[in-house]
């Protein structure tokens, strides 16, 4: 279960990566065009999904950033609670 | 790698423009993933450095 449980936050932070790095690529098309329609939908499909996979996460294991906070568990302070980075938290 | 030795031959290099072409939107790349290993959602800036092509 907790192996399970493991593989699947370390899927979604991977997830949560590779869209944020379509979004700072195309952030960075749009500053050098930013009257390109295509992009900016694009950039906001990627945007709305990196919000709704940051929500997940919160849900799931605890903020990734604090505007995500009250997508958590309400009981628990999760942001002072969980793993730090250099303990091994994401 | 040949060792040039830029110095020695600068004032035989012809005065250059330089430019960046302007890229234009085609697709991105499908395997997001892939995508995140290449550095470039852009198929059209893929350009993996070989350390070949310069030479010469």
């Amino acid at each position: 279960m907790n192996n399970m449980m493991n593989s699947e936050k370390e899927r979604l932070y991977h997830d949560i990566g590779v869209i944020d790095f379509v979004v700072v690529e195309m952030t960075e098309y749009l500053d050098t065009h930013p009257t390109d329609k295509e992009a900016m939908e694009y950039l906001n499909h990627y945007v709305r999904m990196k919000n709704q996979a940051m929500r997940e996460y919160a849900m799931k294991f605890g903020p990734l950033r604090i505007s995500d906070a009250d997508s958590c568990n309400q009981n628990e302070w999760k942001w002072a609670t969980q793993d730090w980075p250099w303990n091994g938290g994401c | 790698m040949q060792d040039y030795s830029f110095n020695e031959y600068f004032d035989r290099f012809p005065l250059a423009m330089a430019y960046v072409p302007w890229q234009h939107l085609s697709s991105i790349f499908e395997d997001l993933d892939a995508a995140y290993k290449k550095g470039t959602i852009f198929p059209e800036l893929e350009k993996p450095f070989t350390g070949r092509r310069c030479v010469k």
